[in-house]
């Protein structure tokens, strides 16, 4: 199925959460919109992303039953907002979906995927020591690829970088 | 005065005993085991780099195992934020540096993506596709020498290496360096093929197609190795899925999906269409279906795939231009996409957005090494010890990928 299958599918299985669907668009000079190349994705919200995970993943026609990434991103220090994203494929049908969802940066909390894709854990366990986003729920919260007594969330993009470590001078 | 501590045997003769047919009389061990939590790593020949694997062990029997990331560390997502769009190119290399080639690939497809209007050279297409299959035949025979090696083989390890002591030096004369290339840049290729190159790779595929049924026999078929392999560390179809494999982790549990024919870039469904090439699995030959010894059979068999494909691309090559139409500092049109290409160890995948400027907004990889490894906590538990270094090998890892 193509982006444009999948999202007539996913809105007649009414897919809790689903809010938009983002298509690339040409740059306008007159409406001074700058334009948006590379793929399609859908907005989901953030609260119902399990439900809508479930979905994709039960729904016999999207069949969407590997979680191929989980990460988020910053876009600038004064948005408000973080995005989570999300790649799903699936092995029978050969295609995949694009999923964004916003997550406002002062109350950056959102449930746990990994009951419905165990693969979820590790990438969530990165994703909330890069940018402080709380999985509720998360079976393992540990930190993964820092040092459990690493201050400051990295990837934010208004991160200090830090002066030392341990008495060890990083200048 | 510190009271020393009492000596106390973890194995007592206990009272029951029996009469041996020659008159003797044996007593019977009673042992009795604790937990015991065993640090295997980080500098552990069989982890493959610095990486550790905290075991809790009753015995001989691996009751749970913790894989403990990040001493390899470097943040490139954070690099690739900070520096140029074709500056990041060499930070792609050392992700997973045995398949450098396919990184600088899939980097270059994700940011290509962006970059509308921007056509690739056939001539470049084809140079990155021998490429990016010579670089898989090299990566899966250090997989092929370190797993003989982490299981008591010694000898295939050097063999393994002869091979790929060519292909590197093949890689060499194309861009000079020997690990880390940065030849497939965005746009196209580096620059173009040294004279008689493209006959040596055709040399090389001759020579390489008798090795590889020398290597077959020495040890995929090896009894010791087999038995060694065979029922260890079994992964089932569903669980592959749920934990998110790719690549040989996931078609050695028979799942029959690779990127390069179910969902083609490059060349690939061209050459797929022509039926050049097969994807083997793993088919519980020797034992149950997705154990280590089906993942191993599955990369060993897939160097010879890469062999064809390389073929195929030498006899459709022409001269060209082999760098599209690319401005010497590139700004990326504002926009976003997530691409997925065939790694070696599975789906390499990049994210990248753009604000319209020099840097990217947001580069994300998805390493295969990464997921891949997650499986291990649920797969040890219940093992041996002495195969847990079967199962991580057959994990076939690069440390540099897990920790970015």
């Amino acid at each position: 199925m193509d982006f444009q299958a999948i999202h007539d599918r996913l809105v007649a299985i009414d897919a809790p959460g689903l809010v938009r669907a983002e298509l690339p668009r040409e740059p306008n000079k007159k409406e001074k919109d700058p334009g948006r190349s590379g793929e399609s994705y859908v907005v989901v919200d953030s609260a119902r992303m399990v439900d809508f995970l479930l979905a994709c993943r039960d729904d016999e026609r999207l069949d969407m039953k590997l979680l191929v990434d989980l990460s988020a991103a910053d876009p600038a220090v004064d948005d408000e907002n973080f995005w989570v994203l999300i790649q799903l494929l699936s092995i029978e049908k050969k295609h995949r979906l694009s999923i964004k969802a916003f997550l406002p940066k002062d109350n950056a909390r959102m449930p746990t995927a990994t009951a419905v894709h165990r693969g979820a854990q590790w990438h969530e366990r990165e994703c909330a020591e890069m940018y402080g986003i709380t999985f509720e729920g998360h079976p393992d919260p540990r930190n993964i690829l820092l040092p459990d007594d690493w201050v400051g969330h990295p990837m934010r993009k208004d991160y200090e970088f830090p002066t030392e470590y341990h008495g060890i001078s990083c200048e | 005065m510190v009271e020393a501590q009492k000596y106390k045997p973890s194995m007592q003769l206990s009272d029951e005993s029996r009469v041996l047919p020659s008159g003797e009389r044996e007593f019977m061990l009673d042992v009795s085991t604790a937990d015991l939590e065993v640090n295997m790593g980080p500098q552990h020949p069989a982890t493959h780099g610095v990486m550790r694997v905290l075991l809790r062990t009753d015995g001989e029997l691996v009751t749970g195992a913790q894989p403990h990331l990040g001493y390899l560390h470097r943040c490139a997502e954070k690099i690739g934020e900070n520096v140029e769009w074709l500056q990041y190119l060499p930070y792609t290399d050392r992700y997973d540096y045995l398949s450098a080639m396919n990184n600088n690939l899939g980097y270059s497809l994700a940011v290509e993506g962006l970059m509308t209007g921007l056509e690739i050279p056939r001539r470049a297409t084809l140079i990155r596709t021998i490429c990016a299959e010579l670089n898989r035949v090299a990566s899966h025979l250090i997989a092929y020498g370190t797993y003989g090696l982490d299981i008591g083989a010694f000898t295939p390890f050097f063999y393994a290496f002869r091979e790929r002591e060519w292909i590197q030096a093949l890689f060499e004369k194309i861009c000079g360096a020997r690990l880390t290339y940065s030849y497939i840049r965005i746009g196209g290729v580096f620059n173009d093929t040294p004279p008689g190159w493209l006959q040596e790779v055709g040399h090389f595929c001759d020579v390489f197609e008798d090795k590889w049924r020398e290597y077959y026999d020495l040890l995929v078929e090896n009894h010791i190795f087999v038995k060694r392999t065979a029922d260890i560390g079994v992964i089932s179809a569903e669980m592959a899925l749920d934990f998110g494999l790719t690549g040989p982790m996931l078609r050695g549990s028979g799942v029959d999906f690779d990127l390069r024919r179910d969902m083609p870039y490059m060349a690939y469904g061209e050459i797929s269409d022509a039926g050049a090439f097969d994807i083997p699995l793993g088919r519980g030959e020797k034992g149950t279906l997705g154990d280590c010894w089906d993942r191993f059979y599955v990369r060993v068999a897939e160097m010879m795939e890469s062999i064809k494909i390389v073929r195929w691309c030498l006899d459709a090559i022409e001269p060209g231009p082999v760098l599209g139409d690319v401005p010497k500092v590139i700004k990326v049109p504002a926009g976003e996409g997530y691409v997925g290409i065939e790694n070696p160890r599975g789906e390499l995948g990049h994210y990248v957005a753009s604000s319209g400027g020099k840097v990217a907004l947001r580069c994300r990889v998805r390493g295969p090494s990464f997921t891949n490894l997650a499986v291990l906590e649920d797969l040890m538990p219940g093992t041996l010890l002495a195969d847990s270094v079967a199962i991580i090998g057959s994990t076939d890892i690069v440390v540099g990928e897990t920790d970015r």
